[in-house]
């Protein structure tokens, strides 16, 4: 059968390159290549031909037909983790030059377990990214309404440079306090120090904080900006080098990145530091493009892979944004699609806590090396993994589509002399017992999640996807009372599917201090509507200069203009879509309050909704959108309820809450659109499982999505 | 059940261990062997025979003397007393408490006012070791800082037999 590639979608990781071709019907092929980290082009377009030979094609055939192609990749943040980035030099205010080394006291413990949270002795600084002997002082001073207290001391400026320049330095970022609110004393050092920099005939690129990340929060800010200039923007010349490697391969589109705020940027754009963090993001893209597609506002996505159980909601068809996000155990002032995640995954470690003697899970995981039945994978303390192989729930021979052989017997053993004998349990008791465990954990965690938000699961269609996701699907909804429970039939490929379903948008965000009262009276509006105005056509400009840069006319750009509200004097602000397209008059002011309440009562509630506090305009943000290619999602006509006979693979014997049950196995690629599959079943496709336990039922429909369906 | 080598436990009472195999220990249980390993390593490196059934600070142990006696002593050997009684009390003492000693040790106007607080060194009588230090108000009483149970620790905690029989 002839395909039709249409998407390409890149996942980069530090050991090896994945390719997610999609084509025109919404089927994939997985190809894998060593990543090759002088020359990603290489491993990149090794690990498409590994692809396309699935479908019997190859790389000259394939690439002309595509529409897009779209990279994710941990080469950036492998460059931030092991440190291994430019030199960059500091220049901040004087007198605050250790304000970066010592960062914030969160930074000591992001990325711990709650545990450790609470211990302190595993608190830890790391080195800051820029050694203390890098960084200058300046004499300036702003105030944080933006007022000039101390003019900048413009002499100082040029020896700062110039001893930095002289250790060598290979970028220069320079932050100032309040520069958000008056940019002009950074940017009059960035110009001085272009020009001593041009003095020297060097060539160093100098990075000014507020030409990027214009917001409140300076250690957030600075650690943004210093990422920038130490590994975003040398990954730049990576990012063009494979585009025009692909291009040299028949490719005719520009390659783009994926961003942290959940779009798509070219690899001009002016902020790359996005790009760093957006691996998991992808699922959540794909879930709201399903989502507009299926006409659903409200889905719970919830993903396991093998170290953590990730949720995310999309409310009336937006992702939430959280805007001082934290990686590489730095927070950072960057736009990201907000998820929160548990170490509890399919390659959890299980352990009997020896003083309780109970079961433990996590938080720490064998990853990719799956577990004791994975001999090669050198573990040897009992994983998730294991206890599915226990029960039957894997099929050993197909993992991964057979590429990796699980070995039963090491994995009873283990379960067996780590978990089964120490609690006095049959080796069968115990893996369910575990299972048990990790699945009450889950449901526990979505449900708070989503009541935690204001929200309740009858009002959301859970969709579950990645590798582990559908294994404990029923596990993880029962009792909730979700609308819906969606599987896809390409669950394992969505995050893929995701970053391929993104749309090429930029968003800039810049921070705003408006403060009207209540009952003030017209022209207060009005000035206040009026600022952030200005700041919306500043951010436009921004967004339309980097769409310039890919020759995007402004005319073609869908622009969406948000703004950020809360009540004077409370601590969170709400991310609100503007209900009106410019600030002209005092009703505009009205419309947005209007929606800043709506949005209130239904995060919080009418009642504590406090009008007579006042509104305060925290910030502005603008969304640029194009439309670009994106991968269809199947449609396909409905067979019937029956499962055609060559989707059947037989029985096997599974362990279900006390007793050996027989479940059917069926091929989940083989299913039909309209088949209905009663339990106890398992749909077995070669990169994820998907269970139906006894209490459960699913139909396939016609997109290829599984409803999972509780009987009462 | 983590188990460590020995030459890690000697990296953790040296203080040369790497932080991230620190916090790999401190984020899991506890290893069994643990107390077992950390003592004979002490043992090990004091210069007299008398069995360490608990350290107590940093140069400081209980042990059992021959006579059934459980005494404190010190690396150099110098014994303390008995393990009821609070060896701060056979110790040399110093306390600064006036501005001249404090501005041995800070700079002038970082340290405290020494009618407020006072800071109390204790050393070792035969080697001059430092063996504590406390920052208190210049009236707090020298406290007995710890009271192991020794008997239950050995007997129902570790169920390991203690090195003399009561």
């Amino acid at each position: 059968m002839a395909r039709r590639a249409q998407i390409l979608a890149i996942d980069a990781g530090g050991t090896m390159t994945d390719t997610f071709i999609i084509d025109d019907k919404g089927d994939f092929v997985v190809g894998k290549a060593q990543s090759t980290p002088e020359d990603e082009s290489i491993g990149l377009l090794n690990s498409a031909r590994d692809a396309l030979t699935y479908w019997d094609t190859t790389v000259t055939d394939e690439f002309p037909k595509l529409l897009a192609g779209v990279y994710s990749g941990t080469a950036m943040l492998n460059r931030l983790v092991s440190r291994k980035g430019r030199k960059v030099g500091l220049i901040v205010n004087k007198g605050l030059e250790d304000f970066h080394r010592m960062g914030r006291s969160i930074q000591s413990y992001l990325g711990y377990s709650y545990s450790d949270r609470l211990h302190l002795n595993t608190h830890r600084y790391e080195p800051p990214i820029v050694p203390r002997s890098l960084t200058r002082g300046v004499t300036e001073r702003v105030d944080l309404f933006g007022n000039v207290v101390i003019p900048l001391y413009e002499h100082e400026v040029e020896p700062a440079v110039e001893e930095l320049l002289e250790q060598g330095v290979e970028a220069i970022v320079i932050s100032l306090l309040q520069s958000y609110k008056y940019p002009d004393h950074e940017r009059k050092i960035r110009d001085i120090a272009n020009e001593v920099i041009q003095r020297t005939g060097k060539k160093i690129p100098v990075f000014a904080s507020v030409d990027y990340y214009p917001v409140r929060k300076e250690t957030h800010r600075t650690n943004t900006t210093i990422i920038e200039a130490y590994a975003a923007d040398p990954s730049r010349e990576t990012l063009q080098k494979i585009n025009t490697s692909i291009k040299e391969s028949g490719a005719t589109f520009d390659l783009r990145v994926m961003a942290s705020h959940g779009g798509t940027i070219s690899t001009q754009a002016n902020e790359l530091a996005r790009t760093l963090v957006s691996g998991p993001i992808g699922g959540v893209v794909g879930a709201r493009y399903l989502g507009e597609y299926l006409g659903i506002p409200n889905i719970a996505c919830s993903d396991i892979g093998g170290t953590s159980f990730d949720v995310a909601l999309i409310t009336q068809g937006d992702l939430s944004i959280n805007s001082s996000p934290d990686m590489a155990r730095l927070v950072l002032s960057l736009p990201l699609v907000a998820m929160d995640t548990i170490g509890a995954g399919a390659g959890s470690f299980v352990r009997i806590d020896p003083n309780f003697k109970s079961i433990t899970l996590g938080p720490d995981s064998a990853g990719s090396r799956v577990g004791v039945c994975y001999e090669e994978g050198g573990i040897d303390t009992v994983t998730v993994s294991d206890c599915h192989v226990v029960l039957g729930l894997i099929n050993p021979n197909n993992f991964l589509g057979g590429e990796i052989q699980l070995k039963p017997e090491r994995a009873y053993e283990a379960v067996k002399t780590q978990i089964a004998e120490p609690l006095g349990l049959t080796v069968e008791e115990a893996a369910y017992g575990v299972i048990d465990l990790l699945e009450s954990q889950l449901r526990n965690y979505l449900e708070s999640m989503i009541l935690g938000k204001g929200y309740s699961p009858s009002q959301y269609v859970c969709l579950s996807y990645g590798g582990g996701g559908p294994l404990h699907t029923a596990g993880y909804i029962k009792g909730l009372g979700f609308e819906d429970v969606l599987v896809p039939a390409w669950a394992a490929g969505f995050s893929a599917f995701g970053c391929g379903a993104a749309d090429f948008e930029y968003r800039y965000d810049k921070t705003l201090d408006l403060n009207v009262n209540d009952g003030a009276v017209d022209e207060e509006k009005v000035q206040a509507g009026d600022q952030l105005q200005v700041a919306w056509d500043e951010l436009i400009e921004k967004v339309a200069v980097e769409f310039d840069k890919n020759g995007i006319e402004r005319k073609n750009v869908d622009f969406r203009l948000y703004f950020r509200m809360q009540y004077q004097g409370q601590l969170n602000d709400l991310e609100i879509e503007a209900p009106i397209s410019s600030f002209r008059e005092t009703q505009d002011w009205d419309a947005l309050v209007n929606a800043f309440e709506e949005t209130y009562t239904r995060v919080y509630a009418k009642a504590a909704t406090s009008p007579e506090l006042g509104y305060s305009v925290t910030g502005a943000i603008v969304r640029g959108i194009v439309d670009v290619a994106k991968p269809r999602i199947p449609e396909e006509p409905l067979v019937g309820e029956t499962p055609p006979e060559e989707a059947y693979l037989g029985k096997r014997n599974v362990y279900w809450d006390g007793k050996y049950l027989e479940a059917d196995i069926w091929e989940m690629e083989k299913l039909q659109p309209g088949n209905r599959i009663e339990a106890f079943a398992i749909l077995e496709s070669p990169a994820t499982t998907f269970v139906i336990p006894p209490g459960f039922t699913t139909y396939l429909d016609k997109h290829r999505i599984f409803h999972l369906q509780e009987i009462e | 059940m983590a188990e460590y080598d020995r030459r890690t436990i000697e990296e953790l009472v040296d203080g040369t261990i790497d932080f991230y195999k620190l916090k790999d220990m401190l984020s899991n249980f506890k290893d069994k062997n643990r107390f077992e390993t950390y003592l004979s390593i002490l043992q090990e490196r004091v210069p007299w025979s008398d069995p360490i059934l608990l350290p107590v600070g940093l140069h400081l142990y209980i042990v059992q003397k021959q006579d059934g006696s459980r005494i404190v002593k010190c690396d150099c050997g110098h014994e303390f007393c008995d393990e009821k009684d609070n060896w701060k009390l056979h110790s040399m003492i110093h306390v600064r408490d006036t501005e001249e000693k404090m501005s041995e040790i800070y700079p002038k106007l970082l340290a405290p006012d020494p009618q407020w607080q006072v800071i109390r060194e204790y050393y070792c009588p035969s080697c001059a070791t430092q063996l504590e230090v406390e920052a208190v108000t210049p009236w707090y009483p020298i406290i007995k800082d710890f009271e192991p149970d020794i008997d239950t620790f050995y007997n129902e905690w570790l169920q390991r037999p203690l090195p003399i029989g009561e």
